[in-house]
């Protein structure tokens, strides 16, 4: 179990970081899927800060819960992120099927739908194992490995933000400038 | 006796993950190279043909829930634009097109935006809610292929006999305001009008 629970922990603080460096590359499509979910009498910046610091925000958590192992607060947090996530995914599914949800920015084209919602949902069961007990021996972490896991985080974000601006600038080649791709009625 | 190096198990794992993530992204990037270097040099078709009828198109218009048909039309020329409201290159079209027709450059030109979102997801840009243009979904999925929209924002410059004049991307003043002239396809230069005569033009196209 604990070898589980670990193994859970490092995944999901992996692909935090991960769909957050890709939501960055393209915040203007994830402001666009933000917007879905923002009352219309919002400011009009309010979805894009939105979209930023959710972006900024799963990078932060990805990074700290990778480096910080031993910081007890960091599991339940995550795990509310992920609840948050699920919620997320079934509004988008009952309000918005079929409209992209750019979870991982231009690196997915996958949509609200109901495979969405097994995937928050199995992210969601991944943070609830993690937050499952672990002997602080094994989450032992020198700072030369914290200072490495944070420079790993750094690196992932960086690639998940090459590859989604590789991905965006392909479409946009094959069409438009910052295009919508599927318009169907 | 050799060194014994122990890794710490929580290192161990992050490593292994870390390591699949930037695999990942490296099949990603392979993949992606794939795409571009196979792509055809010819760009992919966006828009009806040039030259050719438009095809048949009725919509539904979001302000009274009304079938409507656009297409064939014989009451002058027609300047359809595709897009959504969460498509935020598609707003930048519907916002110049606003300032365009506020400033009368589309008069005699029916304007129209064809949305493929639900009519509610208008509230979630202020652009579209707030446009004075008309807004319809189309009332059928059947006719849309001809209209080619692989990709949104498309715009359709329909001169008064239904033919298409002009169509592909536009988002810049400039290029809808190219739009907006294509759909006066009598050429006024070549008929040797002048200014005024073009200006005529448009006025007889409204009545034709």
């Amino acid at each position: 179990m604990t070898g589980v629970a670990l193994a859970c922990k490092v995944v999901i603080a992996v692909l935090f970081v991960a769909a957050g460096g890709a939501k960055l590359a393209d915040l203007a499509g994830f402001t666009a899927t933000v917007r879905l979910f923002v009352p219309a009498w919002t400011a009009s910046w309010a979805p894009r800060a939105i979209a930023a610091m959710i972006a900024g925000l799963e990078v932060l958590v990805g990074a700290a819960s990778l480096s910080s192992p031993l910081a007890g607060w960091l599991n339940p947090a995550v795990l509310v992120v992920c609840c948050g996530f699920v919620a997320v995914s079934v509004i988008g599914h009952r309000r918005y099927p079929g409209r992209a949800c750019r979870c991982f920015g231009a690196l997915s084209g996958r949509s609200f739908n109901r495979a969405g919602v097994a995937r928050a949902a199995l992210l969601a069961a991944g943070a609830v194992l993690a937050v499952w007990p672990v002997s602080p021996s094994m989450l032992q972490l020198g700072t030369l490995g914290r200072l490495g896991m944070v420079a790993g985080a750094a690196v992932i974000t960086w690639c998940a933000y090459t590859a989604a601006v590789a991905i965006g600038a392909g479409r946009a080649v094959s069409s438009a400038p910052e295009a919508q791709q599927g318009w169907v009625p | 006796m050799g060194t014994v190096i122990r890794i710490p198990v929580y290192l161990f794992a992050a490593q292994w993950a870390m390591l699949a993530a930037l695999a990942m992204f490296v099949v990603i990037m392979y993949r992606q190279l794939g795409r571009l270097l196979t792509r055809s040099d010819k760009a992919p078709e966006l828009g009806p043909a040039v030259g050719g009828q438009a095809a048949a198109l009725s919509y539904i218009s979001t302000a009274d829930r009304q079938e409507r048909q656009l297409i064939p039309r014989e009451d002058g020329p027609a300047l359809v634009a595709f897009a959504d409201p969460t498509c935020p290159s598609c707003e930048q079209l519907v916002g110049v097109l606003g300032e365009l027709a506020s400033a009368g450059q589309l008069d005699g030109i029916r304007t129209l935006i064809l949305i493929s979102d639900p009519p509610s997801y208008l509230r979630i840009s202020d652009v579209f809610s707030g446009s004075e243009l008309e807004i319809g979904r189309p009332a059928r999925s059947d006719g849309l292929d001809a209209y080619q929209v692989s990709a949104t924002p498309l715009l359709v410059a329909i001169d008064a006999s239904g033919v298409v004049r002009a169509a592909g991307s536009a988002v810049k003043t400039a290029e809808v305001r190219a739009f907006a002239e294509a759909c006066w396809p009598a050429a006024p230069e070549a008929a040797g009008l002048s200014a005024g005569g073009r200006q005529l033009l448009r006025v007889e196209g409204n009545v034709t």
